[in-house]
């Protein structure tokens, strides 16, 4: 039977592990997504202006969401061996369609009179973006990163099954035992990683004047 | 930057010859234009929609580029200059506005000076200068724009457009989108502005009524092609043709009195009656004002008077003859 007192019970007892275990799982998670931003929001702006190669761009970066993690994991292994590396690569492709689409869309959907009046006034094509369009686009790429990091934690739990560290330890062995406590022990802490990241990922977002959050 | 100032004010400061502008679709949205803007003086580009004004206006500024043709800014080709640099020392306002949202009206106004490196306290004395002449109080500064009305909002676009001192105004309908009320007040307040400055303005408008208020010289287009080019009071009285006789629509006279001041037509001291003829004019006052006060007064002359002193009489004879030799025009025309 599982009653919530076992669970919390369960917690109290394993909640050494279970901190390691978050820790971990944060590590690989934000590493990926701090090289998921990194990568994907300048390739956003770099195409923003060629509607064929973002397109593409696109294109693949959805395709690639598609593909179930548990597959996608063994099919790097060969090339990054067993552990964070090919843990860390998939989660960076994953999270690829969220910032980079939001990059390019939040870029393209600057009002048009302001970026008008930017030319008219003869603000380079520079000094447009970074001036305006960026700081116009933000809410909307940070959109794009939070869905990206709630996506992320979810799949990292996956890739402790090919031998990543992380939260998908103590759930994958809660199955293997039948110990229905520490799955949903783990989850619950797993949840509420992604909560605690989504808000504090949109605080960002309300501190700025003028912006307003976008949910997603 | 700095240029020779006598020379300055005797040049034409914005120069369109034989231009055309054919779009790569294959619409021809400009045809053979020639025309040019002295040095100081409005000019305002008006004509329905379609009809080429704001791709003419945006030739001056190289948003778009002639097919063929010269436009000029200070007697130099337009193509001579380095685009952004143009941009930067020509002024910029349109009628969505286009107020950067996410920053304060400050950094709005200030944006131009910013990106040219004015020091933070020549910036600031600037805006604070700006608003003030856009009759703006000083605490909108740290508002947004979506906290100001469009009728403030507009007039902080027009700040940002002097802020780096232009020599050269564009306006793309910039009252457009206001209510009546707010547009007439932006118009004489700007009309006011701008007698206070030296500089150029090319204006665009759909609205005859605002191209004869706000120019000094009115060029009306049809299809791309300049139909007149001509002072108001000129076009009133002798438009060139069927289209712009019917564009200046049918209160053309009373439009016409609008642009005459009492003084070029009023008849001698003399003439005015020498007991109380009613509301005594100014010889500043327009003709329209005049006319009112002439069908209200009990005599047929009423006396102009400036400083305490009856400078001139005015009567039906001198109103009348604003119009003469407008029907003659307009008959050779229509031959």
């Amino acid at each position: 039977m599982v009653s919530l007192v076992e669970t919390v019970e369960w917690m109290g007892a394993n909640s050494d592990v279970l901190v390691r275990q978050s820790i971990q799982h944060l590590s690989i998670a934000l590493t990926a997504l701090v090289i998921g931003i990194v990568l994907w929001v300048p390739t956003g702006v770099l195409v923003r202006n060629n509607e064929r190669v973002s397109q593409v761009l696109l294109g693949a970066s959805g395709i690639v969401l598609t593909i179930p993690s548990l597959a996608l994991l063994p099919l790097l292994i060969p090339f990054f061996g067993i552990g964070e590396a090919p843990a860390i690569v998939a989660l960076v492709l994953y999270s690829a369609l969220p910032i980079m689409r939001n990059t390019v869309v939040g870029i393209a959907e600057t009002d048009g009179a302001m970026k008008e009046a930017g030319r008219g006034l003869g603000l380079t094509d520079r000094q447009l973006l970074v001036r305006v369009q960026l700081p116009m686009a933000y809410p909307v790429i940070m959109a794009g990163i939070r869905q990206a990091t709630v996506l992320l934690i979810a799949i990292t739990t996956v890739a402790a099954y090919f031998g990543a560290g992380g939260l998908g330890r103590s759930i994958f062995a809660g199955i293997r035992l039948a110990n229905a406590d520490q799955i949903i022990g783990a989850t619950i802490v797993l949840s509420a990683l992604a909560i605690v990241l989504d808000y504090g990922l949109a605080t960002t977002v309300r501190l700025l004047p003028n912006s307003e959050v976008i949910d997603t | 930057m700095s240029h020779d100032t006598a020379t300055e004010t005797a040049s034409n400061s914005i120069a369109f010859e034989n231009v055309t502008k054919v779009y790569d679709d294959g619409t021809e949205a400009v045809t053979d234009v020639s025309f040019s803007v002295s040095s100081g003086e409005t000019a305002t580009l008006v004509g329905p929609s379609g009809c080429g004004k704001t791709t003419t206006m945006k030739m001056v500024n190289a948003l778009v580029e002639p097919t063929t043709g010269t436009v000029s800014v200070d007697e130099t080709p337009v193509s001579e200059y380095d685009p952004i640099e143009l941009r930067r020392k020509v002024g910029y306002v349109i009628q969505d506005i286009g107020l950067f949202k996410h920053m304060t009206i400050e950094e709005n106004v200030g944006i131009v000076p910013d990106i040219v490196g004015w020091s933070d306290d020549r910036i600031e004395n600037r805006v604070t200068e700006l608003l003030e002449l856009v009759r703006l109080d000083d605490d909108v500064r740290t508002k947004y724009p979506q906290e100001l009305s469009g009728g403030q909002q507009q007039r902080v676009g027009v700040a940002r457009a002097l802020a780096a001192e232009p020599e050269v105004m564009l306006m793309d309908e910039p009252f457009g989108a206001l209510d009546p009320i707010t547009r007439e007040q932006l118009q004489n307040e700007f009309l006011d502005i701008q007698a206070g400055l030296d500089v150029t303005i090319v204006f665009v408008t759909h609205d005859i009524d605002e191209a004869l208020k706000m120019g000094d010289k009115v060029a009306v287009l049809q299809d791309g092609e300049l139909i007149q080019y001509d002072p108001p009071a000129e076009l009133l009285r002798n438009p060139n043709n069927a289209f712009v006789e019917s564009f200046l629509g049918e209160d053309r006279q009373l439009a016409q009195l609008q642009t005459v001041a009492v003084r070029e037509v009023m008849g001698p001291a003399n003439e005015a009656p020498t007991n109380d003829g009613g509301t005594p004019l100014s010889p500043d006052d327009t003709l329209r004002l005049a006319v009112q006060n002439w069908l209200r007064s009990e005599t047929d002359v009423v006396p102009v008077v400036e400083d305490g002193t009856v400078v001139g009489s005015l009567s039906e004879v001198h109103i009348r003859s604003i119009f003469d030799g407008r029907s003659r025009a307009i008959e050779e025309n229509h031959v």
